[in-house]
């Protein structure tokens, strides 16, 4: 039911665990598959291994900053991590990193001749590089893409960042340049945060965001894509449940990744999303995940296009019990008042901004005209 | 004790000794016994060299540099033996210190060794010198500026765009008056290097002066005569643009000679960012270039010829990134250019 083929691959199931320290050798590969995911992408491999900074990876309970994640076995020792990581029989997708199109063509030839079953190019992270994402410019992405594509015979995904003014020219140059497919997106530059005590920036650099907090930039990257250029999408950022993985599908993508629940909550939590994704979809009798696919999209609009409608937040003597004046504190026209148990809103100050159909916890208050 | 003593003592041809090395299973077992006693006696073990010749590898490969007291050699060096080490290699290295006729000395030498293949960094020699191993079907790829390469794998970095980035800093300061003190040695990253500078004074239409380029020395040496030289010069120069960091350490000790402060009376920008260039002070701002990472590529590349994994006759070329690090020898005022 939730089979799906992207690339030509076969996989029990769009979910796939993203390129990470949880995917760093063929051992944690054989791990991620565990969890029933449709296929896993490596740890980011690079030409130069470095040794990493210690902490590199910080949590403020809802979002992570990382400031290097990259595979600290060198482009020989995938030779061995492949054949491990292949030998379940899963899809493995070898996410490589450089800095020039000849040194990336060069690692992607070799996962490919290693047993990759497709390559994903990782140009997109904000950390070490410069202010400026390479992924940010259409003409690096262009160059990088068409190297890889022309000196491998298995699908190119290119991983985008939103790092950038305009993702979809991005993903234009991925298609032009022959790519398979783009994921988006990678982690955010960000500080996690300043302990104000000691002036001290969380982890000392800048580095990448992601988890739950990042889900509406990715839903968002994704939709313009899809909105914009046809080409197979893998959506990556923030997912924690099944629901997550829905809306990224419903707006267009054909897969979507999973990073920071992996890292944070486990692969059981993994396990937890396939499985629930599957009972989803047997609920709603969905024979196939593409029947799904970029079904939200057709009530996306521009701006341009949004129909004014003189909706106001509901009428008046609505019983609340609930002891809190959210609503109240939420409205920017005061036009919500509490009187004996009863909320009642004001029709003529309500302005319809519909704040306070989101911030009540019962969910009392619904727009209406 | 060799092989061929081995064989006398058992009666038997040199053949036959190599045969219970190599493929004991085609050897009679009584032969066998007798000669596999006779080797543990003896303590004979043979003798990697031997074994290529029979084998047609023999484990090793040659590694040339120009020069083994700069350290910019010595990090690409490690480079290529970390991938060797990996491959269980032992990498013979040369020092041909700029010298071409030791460097062929070296070269004719390594083929005889018959070591499975060749890196050659910054090579000094001529088309006509390579031509002659590319006939010999040696496996060598050239890594770095060399003078000349006929066709030959290489590793290379974009030192026009480094040179550029560099110059384009200094401009964006407000410079105007910037001297280059360029390393002697004649290779095609030198002419890089220079084309580079000019071009990006041609972009912005600040009029080349000749006696802003020098041709130095690569050595600290060279670069305080050469700075030396350019301190003299009735306009002095505002700011030094070197080709290596060793010149602009040099530089700086000259500068500091002259008491005048660096960047404020005078600016310096690096090439290479050795170790050091981040612990003098103040600290230089260079080009950073990844030597390290070239010498691994270099080294995946012959290993690749060696292990006939390279599927297509034409020559590859891996370029790899320069970046231009911004530290505190050429006085630029905003912060943020320091971490990026």
């Amino acid at each position: 039911m939730t089979e799906t083929n992207f690339l030509g691959m076969k996989m029990k199931n769009p979910i796939m665990i993203a390129a990470g320290p949880w995917s760093r050798d063929g051992k944690s590969i054989k791990r991620c598959f565990k969890t029933g995911v449709g296929a896993v992408v490596t740890e980011s491999i690079v030409s130069d291994t470095m040794l990493d900074v210690r902490p590199r990876i910080a949590y403020n309970g809802s979002g992570a900053q990382n400031i290097r994640l990259y595979s600290d076995v060198q482009v020989e020792g995938w030779e061995r991590e492949m054949k491990i990581a292949k030998s379940s029989g899963g899809i493995v997708i070898a996410s490589v990193s450089a800095q020039t199109p000849s040194e990336i063509a060069y690692l992607a030839t070799k996962l490919e001749k290693f047993g990759a079953d497709a390559i994903e190019i990782s140009v997109s992270n904000p950390m070490w590089q410069s202010l400026e994402v390479m992924a940010s410019n259409p003409e690096t992405i262009y160059d990088m893409t068409k190297e890889v594509v022309s000196n491998v015979n298995i699908p190119v995904i290119t991983k985008l960042s939103q790092n950038t003014t305009n993702i979809s020219l991005v993903a234009k140059a991925v298609k032009e340049a022959g790519g398979s497919a783009v994921s988006a997106i990678n982690t955010i530059r960000c500080i996690l945060g300043v302990d104000i005590d000691n002036a001290k920036p969380t982890l000392g650099t800048y580095g990448g965001y992601s988890g739950a907090p990042i889900k509406p930039l990715g839903l968002a990257s994704v939709a313009t894509i899809a909105q914009s250029v046809n080409i197979p999408l893998s959506g990556i950022g923030g997912v924690e449940k099944h629901q997550d993985v829905l809306e990224y599908i419903m707006l267009g993508a054909d897969t979507v990744q999973i990073g920071t629940t992996m890292m944070v909550d486990g692969p059981e939590k993994v396990k937890e999303i396939v499985n629930d994704l599957e009972l989803w979809c047997e609920e709603k009798n969905i024979s196939s995940i593409s029947e799904i696919k970029g079904k939200a999209l057709k009530n996306l609009r521009s701006f341009d296009e949004m129909k004014i409608e003189p909706a106001t937040s509901t009428v008046s003597s609505v019983p609340c019990d609930v002891d809190c004046d959210k609503c109240i504190r939420a409205c920017i026209y005061g036009a919500i008042s509490k009187e004996k148990g009863n909320v009642n809103v004001n029709k003529k100050i309500c302005n319809g901004c519909g704040l306070c159909t989101f911030v009540c916890p019962p969910k009392k208050l619904k727009m209406q005209w | 004790m060799n092989i061929r003593e081995i064989a006398k003592r058992a009666g038997v041809s040199v053949a036959t000794v190599s045969r219970v090395l190599n493929h004991p299973e085609a050897v009679a077992e009584k032969t066998r016994k007798k000669i596999e006693e006779i080797i543990s006696e003896e303590e004979y073990t043979p003798n990697w060299f031997a074994r290529g010749l029979n084998f047609n590898k023999t484990g090793t490969i040659g590694l040339m540099i120009p020069h083994v007291l700069n350290s910019v050699y010595m990090e690409m060096a490690k480079g290529v033996e970390d991938v060797a080490n990996q491959k269980e290699y032992t990498t013979f290295m040369c020092n041909a210190e700029d010298d071409r006729k030791k460097e062929i000395h070296y070269l004719d030498q390594l083929i005889k060794k018959r070591v499975d293949g060749i890196v050659l960094i910054s090579s000094m020699l001529e088309a006509e010198d390579l031509k002659r191993v590319k006939e010999q079907n040696v496996p060598l790829v050239m890594v770095g500026g060399c003078k000349s390469n006929p066709g030959f794998d290489s590793v290379n970095i974009d030192c026009r765009l480094g040179a550029e980035e560099a110059v384009n800093h200094l401009i964006n300061i407000g410079y105007t008056k910037i001297a280059i003190l360029c390393s002697k040695t004649e290779s095609h990253d030198n002419k890089e290097k220079i084309a580079g500078y000019r071009d990006e004074l041609d972009r912005v239409g600040i009029p080349i002066r000749s006696e802003y380029i020098k041709r130095v020395e690569n050595s600290i040496e060279g670069g305080y005569l050469g700075a030396k030289k350019l301190m003299e010069i009735n306009e002095r120069p505002q700011a030094i643009f070197t080709t290596s960091d060793n010149i602009a350490f040099g530089v700086m000790d000259a500068i500091k000679d002259k008491d005048l402060l660096i960047p404020e009376q005078v600016a310096v920008v690096g090439f290479d960012n050795v170790r050091l260039s981040n612990l003098v002070s103040p600290r230089i701002n260079t080009v950073d270039t990844p030597l390290h990472k070239m010498g691994v590529y270099g080294a995946r590349l012959l290993f690749d010829i060696i292990e006939d994994e390279k599927k297509q006759n034409e020559p590859r070329t891996i370029i790899l990134q320069t970046k231009l690090k911004i530290r505190k020898s050429c006085g630029h005022k905003e912060r943020i250019g320091e971490m990026f």
